[in-house]
């Protein structure tokens, strides 16, 4: 029986995602947890999820949301969170090549860190278009899935799950665990240490700020590594 | 906490300012495209922003840099099992158990 392109890239996305997808667990429950102790309603915090689909941007303006702060500075808040998507964006865009408007905006709404790691390089390299959405979508779409079931057990179970468990360790496993084969280059591996020293330096900045320059910090880094090297390892 | 209006009307610019993020380079795709010299430089975009949120996660500890702590040793064995192995699900059992065994000491 032969799979068609779009099914193909579809299973070779989703499996190679899965194991990476548990991280989401944990991450999503502790959120769905943070948005009913901040005093939402189930329904409230159930629709935030499904508006904003997004971890870092909702955790991060709850704190707004409980002191009733102006809306402008919750929005300042997500944007300076969500800039690294911008960057994401515009390095996975060229896998959209040959997709429709409608089609990029639907793959945009649901791009996330881990999709976006786990994809970015096939969705360069691989030639057809229906294979390469098939690679996109099914991965977004089982996170999507997991981040909302998850979530909701976070926001049914609220309280009655020890917090010395530290399960959400495990998304911090999992996004380490997706850098593991890009650090085996070394301008990556540059990259990467710059960008996680400059970070934690950086920790005290406000809005996270130290997160984009820590980003902005270790792109240049590993720039700079590849022409010091001159250029040997990379492809 | 807002009046019910507020809160959803904060919702959807929170999330707006979410979506048009993540696809604005997506849509935008071929009417604007980076200079090779900028599009170069994003390849170290993932590695450089999984490190920046992982790193303070486990190296600084209620806001002090702590560079010996489990969560830290937890991470070492989840890559040591990444490189080592073949097992997708190895890392997430070895990090959690080193971090939970070291705080049970």
């Amino acid at each position: 029986m032969a799979a068609s392109p779009f099914r193909a890239g579809a299973r070779e996305g989703f499996l190679g995602f899965l194991p990476l997808s548990v991280g989401l667990i944990p991450w999503a429950m502790v959120t769905g947890m943070a948005m009913i102790s901040t005093g939402l309603t189930p329904l409230q915090a159930m629709g935030m999820n499904v508006i904003v689909f997004a971890g870092t941007a909702q955790l991060g303006t709850l704190p707004l949301i409980a002191i009733g702060a102006p809306l402008w500075l919750m929005v300042a808040t997500a944007l300076a969170l969500n800039l690294r998507f911008v960057i994401f964006s515009a390095a996975i865009a060229e896998g959209f090549r040959g997709a429709d408007s409608p089609t990029r905006w639907f793959c945009g709404h649901l791009l996330t860190d881990g999709v976006f790691a786990h994809c970015v390089e096939k969705m360069l390299k691989v030639d057809d278009a229906r294979w390469r959405l098939g690679y996109f979508l099914a991965p977004s779409l089982w996170s999507w899935l997991l981040w909302q079931a998850s979530t909701m057990v976070g926001v049914f179970a609220a309280g009655s799950i020890p917090k010395h468990w530290s399960l959400e360790f495990m998304a911090s496993i999992a996004l380490l665990v997706l850098l593991v084969p890009m650090a085996r280059q070394r301008p990556m591996l540059v990259a990467a240490m710059v960008g996680g020293a400059t970070s934690v330096i950086l920790r005290g900045m406000p809005l996270r700020l130290g997160l984009i320059v820590g980003i902005v910090a270790g792109i240049g880094a590993g720039f700079a590594a590849e022409h010091w090297h001159g250029r040997k390892e990379v492809p | 906490m807002s009046d019910e209006a507020t809160l959803w009307l904060a919702f959807i610019l929170i999330g707006l300012a979410t979506t048009l993020p993540r696809a604005s380079f997506i849509v935008l795709g071929s009417r604007v495209s980076l200079p090779p010299v900028v599009q170069r430089a994003l390849r170290y975009a993932p590695a450089a922003a999984l490190a920046a949120i992982v790193a303070p996660d486990v190296l600084v500890v209620t806001g002090d840099f702590v560079p010996l702590n489990p969560k830290l040793a937890g991470i070492i064995a989840a890559v040591a099992a990444a490189v080592l192995w073949r097992n997708p699900w190895l890392p997430f059992i070895a990090g959690m158990a080193v971090l939970l065994g070291l705080r049970a000491v």
